[in-house]
Formats: structure tokens, C-alpha cells, sequence
């Protein structure tokens, strides 16, 4: 039993943000690295199949290396081995041509990303992946149940709270949603070992057209007609209370 | 971040007599225990909050003459020129951070104990004074009335050489010259009693003879009390402040405009407890409605939005504050660059006026751990250096405020990995629940601030749902561990008054819950009555009392104590406090301790009762606030039965435990003893704490010579 699980540092804004000058990306000096939110529990997923299945779990990345510490944020939770693609591009597309390429050597019975990244916010790096690999893909996954071979049951979030169950082809490519599971945190003698482990770096084989080109990127001007109310807090709740009768009337 | 332009308002300067504040931030006169005899102590105190923006820094009451000795409380002296060699240094590095100094000239007449100095004061009239025990004043004849406006003027000369630019004439809290302005003080039938006018006339008089002597040089401010809450004996706005406002505006650079007397001046510096932050504003609004001069006045301001507020609807001219710039010294600055989720904002628990009222020690803190430490320990609220350590990662168990706040400091100090772990699902400890107290809801920001900061922090991370074990602590990968688990309150009835358990006290009875049972697990009690016995003295007993009276019940609060809360004297909310109760109808059995307790009932006796004879009080429920143990559980096993071999085998050099996890304590104290562990986790030995700077004076040989020969020669010749 393999499981990849593919997935991504992103860089968070903090209160304030300055443009590069280029204005085609966010200055680094205003961005944190993590690991994106979506991941740790698609990787957390894979390490309880682990311990139900046995076997393997491999974490993959696209990114420079400094995208390593979130690799080894997974690596401290417990993954076996961490693989780095170097040279893609950013798009959705390019990450998934580069993934495709380290997932097919994996032979993985399973391949787990998380929904979307908390950056980007596209949603489109698994599907792309799928398609790529040419593996049945299933999006959104609340809940697996998965024996090791053959299909898997997964449950998928919908809109207003309903649930797909659906049955899935193995080899797959699954979408994990937050709140599938509550993420292991990793102690420092965990955190220490896993810095300990050796990254395998590869390079991304290039070519492919992009999903997008950037063209810019800014903070969108700020809007007209925002009321300010005044008064005491009773005064407010009954201004309050009007506005939403209008706007529902 | 820049500053907020709605904010501009409160950096623009301000003319006051024939000096200019460069901003509207004031720290008003406080206390902090230095006085005129600790003089670096002051110094570096007052100076840091210019360093933090304040434009204009004051001294606490500054005693004009040992007739106005306040021992043993602890105000600053200005009597001669020793005093002003001391306080020269405050006025010194003020104005080398770009600040106006402010000395409170302060005489207290009745109020003032003098202890040490064993003089008497004089004052209007001879009542003994409704603050303190036992101390009676001359009454002022019509050359003592001149020896006192004399003690002002020559006091007013010597702040000047000192350096001070401001000078005040200070009547507020019920001192001499808002005593003769009031009737409660002053029952003289002569030309400085009686009208409005007579009334008056001391502070008048006074306030001309020190412009003449020193206002060209200083700004002179009156600080007056606008209402007493005396009724008609007391100070009243409209018939007695108003109108002195409207006599002695042309003499006034600047007004300071507060509340109360001194017998409830916890009307004036109020706790959060019974009111919101600007409650003194109409107050202060009425006096600027008048005045041609500046108004400056205290409302607990932490929000600048209110202080922009106050400023900009005509209300006020300055924002004074006291308890603020003692939490954030920074206060100005934060809000100049827009860093307002960095302000470490006052939680009006007033721990700090409370070691005033104890009379002696230096003030604390609880929100700044660095209050009162910034010359004798050296510590710098907003600076720290890296730990020589720092290569080392560190395990806090536990994160109430002990633990988030060593944990923060730990993270400013550039350790590689501070891992704050909690076996609850967030940050806090006990308090979490205790702002869902009665009225302590702003207790809330000791944990918000320090949340926010350890986010910021990149290198400390927290992990909430993880109960630690011993064994878990051995392997977790730290090589400074430090135990931060807190403590409970007992559950047997173990207390300080009898250094024994109950008979049948048992918190795990449905009947019998502890404060951490109630607020923390939910615990409900049935029935209608439930006697709430408490023996620790601070606000968690009363408060218990408030809460479940408040729900309906019966509440007897019963304490082998005088009064209850008596700590609560302290920190000026006691008189409110008392009303609460009372209004809530909650019965006061004082001097009495359980015996035993059964279901429906609690046998008590009276302390002083030599025959013990027994009392019982039917009771549905019993509270028990009795003490508090610590939760050294882990601690106790990660050293006796893992031991220090071991732990360093598996890489931990260091185990330590902080705040209540070592004995329970105020959570100030708790504050500060995770702050202080994280400044010198590179000391020697961490768990012993780093000598602080006593300013005392040092025998030498010379010394030794000189007082020994002026011994000598006071008797030379004398007969035995």
C-alpha cells in the first residue's frame, strides 16, 4: 500500500502587502511559508491508512528549496520519504505535469492532495492531476473508507451540507477536504529527525503550456456607499435590524 | 504600519502656560513605590514612557513638607535639596526623550499619617481623616494657613531647580486644598469656610502665590475632584467647581480633572469591574465647557479611537492616563504606527494601586510584567536580546498566563522552537473562565494580547489537545523543559485558616463544587440556598457569591476572615463590591469557619469562640474557595520518578516549573514569574532568579567617620 500525497508550501499575507516591483507578485517580504491547511490533512489521511494498511506514504512538492521545510513538516508527522520537483512553473498545469511525472515512478495505490491551496485558491492542481495520470478523481473527500485494494468509498462535501457517497476506481486521485481528521502536531524530537532525512530532488522535465500568465496583481480599489452607523448599541441593533428587513423585504 | 489620519488628532501639540507638549499623551501623577528615595528606580519608570511617546510624565504626590508624610505609603518628597538632586535625574531623562516633567505638589493635612517623620499636618478643620485610622490635624490657625501656603511656594521653587516644567497645585482626593473647598473637610466659620467664596479662598490664594513665584518659568496645574459622591457635604460640580474653575481660570496653565475623594477613589481610578473606560468624561467635559485653559483628565484610555473622540467633540484636550501607560508605556507609539493590536491594554484589575494601598512595595502589573523592573532588573517591555541559548528548543506544559507569557518572551528571545502545548482546546487556563466572572469580562485581554503576539511569533508554536505524560515530556525532543500546569482550588476544605480539611467537605459530592467545577467544567448545584465559603480573600469568593445570587439563589458567603475580599480594599473595589452583595441580598457571615458539613447544612463556628459552640446554616450547596493547591503532578513525576539522569538522557538539560505550578499566586505574579524564567534562560541557573539592584544607601569607612563625629559633637560637653 503506496500513498502520494502531493503537496504545497504557500506563502500567507500578513496585515499588510507590498507588490514586487514588477507588479506580478506579492513582495516575499510580506509572506509566511506554511504548509498549506488542506494538506496536512490529506497527509494526515495517509498516515492513518498507513497505520490500519501498512505500507508507504510518500510527500511530494513543487517548489524551490525552501519549500523543503513543509516537506519536512509532513516528514515530522510521520511520512517515510519526501519528494522535491524543482523548475515547474506556478500554475496549476505546470505543478501538475511535474507532479505526474514523480507519481507514475510511485506506483501509488492512492494519491491524495488537498482541495485547494490557501494562496492560489484554484482547486484545480488535483483535477489537472487526474486527468494527467488518466486516474478516476473524486473532490472534496469528508470521509474515505478504503481496504487497500480495489474501490474506495468516499464521501464528498456538497453544497448546503449535503453528502455524495460515492464509490471510486483505485488507483485514484482524491480531493481532501478540512475536517476529515485532526491533523497529528509533530513533537521537536520528530521535527529534529525529520530534518535529519534526505530530500530526493528532481527536476520538473518542462514544456506544456500554462494555465495562465499573470498580468498583474493588485489590492482592488476600495468600494462607495458603506454606511457608518452612529448611536448607542441599541440604537445601532435597531438600524442594524432595518437594513436587513429592507434588504430582505 | 502608519498611523491612522483619525488619530492625527492626538499627535498634534499643545501649548500649556509657557511650555509646549508635543503630543496630547500625558501620564498623569501615579504612585509606583520609588519616590524621591529610590531615585534611578523613578527615573528610569517615568522615562520609559516618554521613550514609549508620552509628552507629558508626572510625578506621583510629591509631598511638600514632613507635615504631609504619607508612611507608610510611599509618595515622592520634595523638602529639601537632597529631594531635588533625586528627582533631577527624572526630570533629566525626561527631557532628554523629548518630554515635559510634572512635579504633583501634595500636602495631605489629615490624611497624612506621618509615621516616619512624627510631625503633625494642619488642616481646616480637626475631624479625624476617613481614610486613614487615627490621625488628627491642627486646625490652621490664620499664620498656620500662611506657613502652609508658604510650604507650597517654597516647594514650587524647588521643583523648578529640579527641572520640572509643570507644576500642580494638587486639591484631588480629598487633599488641602479641596478640603477647605469642601464642607465635609471644612467646618470653619472664618474667611476660609462658610460661602463659596471662604470656601475657595485657601486654594486661591495659594494658587496666586506659586504662579507669582515660579509661573514664568512652569505651567502650573490644578488638579481638582469634580464630584465627591459626598452629597452636599461633598465637592459638587455645579455649586462648587464650576464656579472655582470661572475665579482662578486666569492663574490655571492647565486643568486635571478627575473624581472622588480619597476614601472610595476607586470612583476615580475604577476598576473594570463597575466601569467602562472614559467614565469621568462629562465630568471632565463640563470643566472644558467653561475653561479657556487645556483640560487634561484620566478615564482609563486604551482605545484610541475614544481618546480621538474625546478630543475631537470638545471634551477634553489632553488624554491623561495612569494604569494605561503603566500596562503599555508604548501606548503613544503603537498607535502612531498603527499597531494597535500590539497594545498591551490595561485590564483595570488595579493590582497595580493595590501594592500603594498595601504601603511600601514597588507597583506590578499584570499585563507588563516589566512594570516597576525597568532599573532593577533592567528589563524593557519592548526590547530583548537574544538568549545565549537560543540554539535550544523549549517545551512549556501548560499555557494560562504563566505559560503564554514565558513562551512569548522565550520567542522574543530568538529561541530556535518554543512549543507551547495545552491539554485543553485552546489558550489560557483558568483564565479562560475567570473574565465570565461578574464584571471582569476585560480580564479577557491578558490572554487576548498575549495570543496575538505568540501568533506573530514564527518560531513558537502552539498545540492545543495534547495532555502531555511524564514519559511524553521525556521523548518529546526539548532541551529546556518548563512545567507551567497551574493549580486548582482545593476540593477537601483544606484552608489557611485552619491548616485542615472539613469533615465531610468533598467536591466530588453533586452537593459541594470548587470555582474550577462551576466556571471551568460546568458544574450545576441544585437547589435554592448555597453557602460559598471562602478563605482566600481576593475577588474569587465574592465573585461566586455575585454570580449565584445573580442566578437566584440563597447565597450565605461565609469567611473566617474580618470582611470579605478583604484583598479587594486593595485594588478600590471593595466598597462597590459591598453594594453588590448587599443589593443582591447575599448574607455576610464573617469570623466564622465549617466545622463540618453535611447534606442541607454547614456547621460553623465562631473563630474567636473559645467554647467552640456550633452554628449551622442550612444550605442546599457548598462552595469551596479555600485555597488553591498547584497541579505539580507531572512536574513531581518528570523529576522524582523519571529524575534529572534520565531526562538528560533522553536530551532535556533543563526542567523548570513557573506561575501557580509552583505555588498558586495573584496572576500578576504568575505573569511575571513566566517573564521571568524566559529573561534569564540563559543565567547561570534559570530556576534561581538574577540579584536585582537595591537602591539603598552603603556604608563606607568616610561615611562611618563623619556620622560618628557628628554624633559625637551633638553631646560635646553634655552631662550624663
Amino acid at each position: 500500500m503506496r500513498t502520494v500525497v502531493c503537496i504545497k508550501q504557500v506563502l500567507q499575507l500578513g496585515d499588510e502587502v507590498e507588490f514586487t516591483d514588477d507588479g506580478l507578485d506579492v513582495d516575499p517580504e510580506y509572506l509566511d511559508p506554511a504548509l498549506n491547511e488542506w494538506d496536512s490533512f490529506a497527509t494526515e489521511e495517509a498516515l492513518q491508512l498507513r497505520e490500519r494498511l501498512g505500507g508507504e506514504v510518500v510527500v511530494v512538492t513543487c517548489g524551490p528549496k525552501q519549500s523543503e521545510a513543509a516537506l519536512r513538516r509532513c516528514l515530522a508527522m510521520g511520512a517515510d520519504r519526501a519528494i522535491r520537483v524543482e523548475g515547474a512553473g506556478r500554475d496549476p498545469f505546470s505543478v501538475a505535469r511535474a507532479l505526474a511525472g514523480v507519481v507514475r515512478g510511485e506506483s501509488a495505490d492512492l494519491v491524495l492532495c488537498g482541495v485547494q491551496s490557501s494562496d492560489a485558491v484554484q482547486a484545480a492542481t488535483g483535477t489537472a492531476l487526474a486527468e494527467l495520470l488518466d486516474l478516476p478523481r473524486a473532490a472534496v473527500i469528508t470521509r474515505l473508507d478504503y481496504s487497500g485494494a480495489g474501490t474506495a468509498v468516499v464521501d464528498r462535501e456538497l453544497e448546503g451540507g449535503l453528502i455524495d457517497r460515492v464509490e471510486v476506481e483505485t488507483p485514484a486521485v482524491l480531493t481532501i477536504q478540512t475536517g476529515i481528521n485532526e491533523p497529528r502536531y509533530a513533537n521537536l524530537r520528530a521535527i529534529k529527525q525529520a530534518e535529519q532525512v534526505e530530500i530526493d530532488v528532481r527536476s520538473a522535465a518542462g514544456g506544456g503550456t500554462p494555465a495562465y500568465r499573470i498580468r498583474k496583481m493588485f489590492v482592488p480599489e476600495r468600494g462607495e456607499g458603506a454606511e457608518m452607523i452612529d448611536g448607542s448599541p441599541a440604537e445601532i441593533a435597531a438600524r442594524i435590524a432595518s437594513i436587513v428587513k429592507e434588504r430582505l423585504a | 504600519m502608519a498611523r491612522d489620519p483619525k488619530h492625527d488628532i492626538l499627535f498634534e501639540p499643545i501649548q500649556i502656560g509657557p511650555k509646549v507638549m508635543k503630543n496630547r499623551f500625558y501620564q498623569v501623577p501615579h504612585c509606583n513605590g520609588f519616590g524621591s528615595e529610590k531615585p534611578f528606580s523613578q527615573a528610569y519608570f517615568r522615562a520609559l514612557k516618554a521613550e514609549g511617546g508620552f509628552a507629558g510624565v508626572a510625578t506621583e504626590y510629591c509631598s511638600i513638607s514632613p507635615e504631609s508624610d504619607d508612611t507608610h505609603r510611599m509618595s515622592a518628597r520634595i523638602w529639601d535639596d537632597g529631594d531635588i538632586k533625586n528627582l533631577s535625574l527624572m526630570c533629566d531623562m525626561l527631557h532628554e526623550r523629548d518630554a515635559l516633567a510634572a512635579c504633583e505638589l501634595w500636602y495631605g493635612g489629615p490624611h497624612a499619617p506621618n509615621m516616619e517623620s512624627r510631625c503633625v499636618a494642619r488642616g481646616p478643620s480637626q475631624i479625624p481623616s476617613d481614610f486613614e485610622f487615627l490621625t488628627y490635624a491642627i486646625e490652621a490657625d490664620k499664620d498656620d494657613i500662611r506657613y502652609l501656603q508658604n510650604l507650597y511656594v517654597e516647594a514650587a521653587k524647588r521643583a523648578r531647580t529640579a527641572g520640572f516644567d509643570i507644576v500642580y497645585v494638587y486639591g484631588s482626593h480629598s487633599y488641602l486644598p479641596q478640603q477647605f473647598l469642601t464642607p465635609f473637610y471644612n467646618h470653619r466659620t472664618d474667611e476660609y469656610g462658610g460661602s463659596f467664596e471662604n470656601r475657595a479662598r485657601f486654594w486661591r490664594e495659594t494658587i496666586e502665590m506659586v504662579k507669582e513665584a515660579v509661573g514664568d518659568d512652569c505651567a502650573i496645574c490644578v488638579r481638582m475632584s469634580t464630584d465627591m459622591f459626598l452629597g452636599e457635604a461633598g465637592t459638587q460640580l455645579k455649586r462648587d467647581c464650576l464656579p472655582f474653575v470661572e475665579l482662578v481660570d486666569h492663574l490655571v496653565d492647565v486643568w486635571d480633572i478627575n473624581l472622588s475623594g480619597i476614601a472610595e477613589w476607586g470612583e476615580d481610578a475604577t476598576p473594570s469591574r463597575f466601569y467602562p473606560q472614559g467614565r469621568a468624561l462629562p465630568w471632565q467635559a463640563a470643566v472644558k465647557a467653561i475653561s479657556k485653559k487645556p483640560v487634561l483628565g484620566v478615564g482609563r484610555w486604551t482605545n484610541p479611537d475614544m481618546m480621538a473622540e474625546a478630543i475631537n467633540e470638545g471634551k477634553l484636550d489632553i488624554i491623561a492616563t495612569c494604569r494605561p501607560s503603566t500596562s503599555d508605556p508604548f501606548l503613544p507609539k503603537k498607535i502612531d504606527e498603527g499597531r494597535l493590536d500590539d497594545i498591551r491594554e490595561c485590564i483595570g484589575c488595579n493590582v497595580c494601586i493595590s501594592r500603594w494601598e498595601i504601603g511600601g512595595p514597588p507597583l506590578i502589573c499584570t499585563q507588563n510584567a516589566t512594570a516597576g523592573e525597568e532599573y532593577r532588573r533592567g528589563w524593557h517591555p519592548e526590547r530583548f536580546t537574544k538568549a545565549a541559548n537560543a540554539d535550544n528548543d523549549v517545551l512549556v506544559v501548560g499555557s494560562g498566563p504563566a505559560g503564554m507569557e514565558c513562551a512569548m518572551v522565550l520567542g522574543k528571545r530568538g529561541m530556535r522552537r518554543v512549543h507551547l502545548v495545552e491539554a485543553q482546546d485552546d489558550m489560557g487556563g483558568t483564565m479562560r473562565w475567570i473574565p465570565e466572572l461578574p464584571g471582569l469580562g476585560e480580564w479577557a485581554r491578558i490572554v487576548n494580547y498575549r495570543k496575538i503576539q505568540l501568533d506573530k511569533l514564527k518560531n513558537v508554536e502552539f498545540i492545543p489537545n495534547m495532555k502531555l505524560s511524564a514519559k511524553d515530556v521525556a521523548e518529546y525532543g526539548a532541551e529546556i523543559v518548563i512545567v507551567a500546569t497551574g493549580s486548582y482550588w482545593s476540593t477537601d476544605g483544606l484552608n489557611g485558616a485552619s491548616h485542615a480539611t472539613i469533615d465531610g467537605a468533598d467536591a466530588s459530592l453533586a452537593w459541594q463544587a470548587t470555582p474550577d467545577q462551576i466556571m471551568g467544567e460546568g458544574k450545576e448545584l441544585a437547589g435554592d440556598s448555597v453557602v460559598v465559603f471562602d478563605n482566600d480573600g481576593y475577588y474569587t469568593g465574592v465573585s461566586m457569591a455575585e454570580k449565584l445570587a445573580m442566578e437566584g439563589k440563597k447565597v450565605t458567603l461565609m469567611t473566617p476572615l474580618g470582611t470579605v475580599g478583604p484583598y479587594m480594599h486593595f485594588t478600590l473595589e471593595a466598597p462597590n463590591q459591598h453594594r453588590r452583595l448587599h443589593k443582591l441580598g447575599v448574607e455576610i457571615v464573617p469570623y466564622h469557619l465549617p466545622s463540618r458539613v453535611e447534606e442541607g447544612m454547614v456547621v460553623a463556628t465562631h473563630i474567636y469562640d473559645e467554647d467552640g459552640h456550633e452554628k449551622s446554616f442550612a444550605a442546599d450547596g457548598v462552595v469551596w474557595v479555600a485555597q488553591r493547591r498547584s497541579n505539580e503532578a507531572l512536574f513531581r513525576e518528570l523529576k522524582d520518578s523519571i529524575g534529572l539522569e534520565q531526562l538528560k538522557a533522553e536530551g532535556v538539560d533543563a526542567l523548570y516549573r513557573i506561575g501557580d505550578c509552583e505555588a498558586p499566586r495573584l496572576t500578576a505574579d504568575a505573569v511575571f514569574s513566566g517573564h521571568r524564567l524566559a529573561r534569564e534562560i540563559d543565567s547561570a541557573d534559570p530556576s534561581i532568579p538574577l540579584p536585582f539592584k537595591r537602591e539603598r544607601r552603603m556604608v563606607d569607612a568616610e561615611s562611618v567617620t563623619r556620622e560618628k563625629a557628628e554624633y559625637e559633637a551633638m553631646y560635646a560637653g553634655a552631662s550624663s
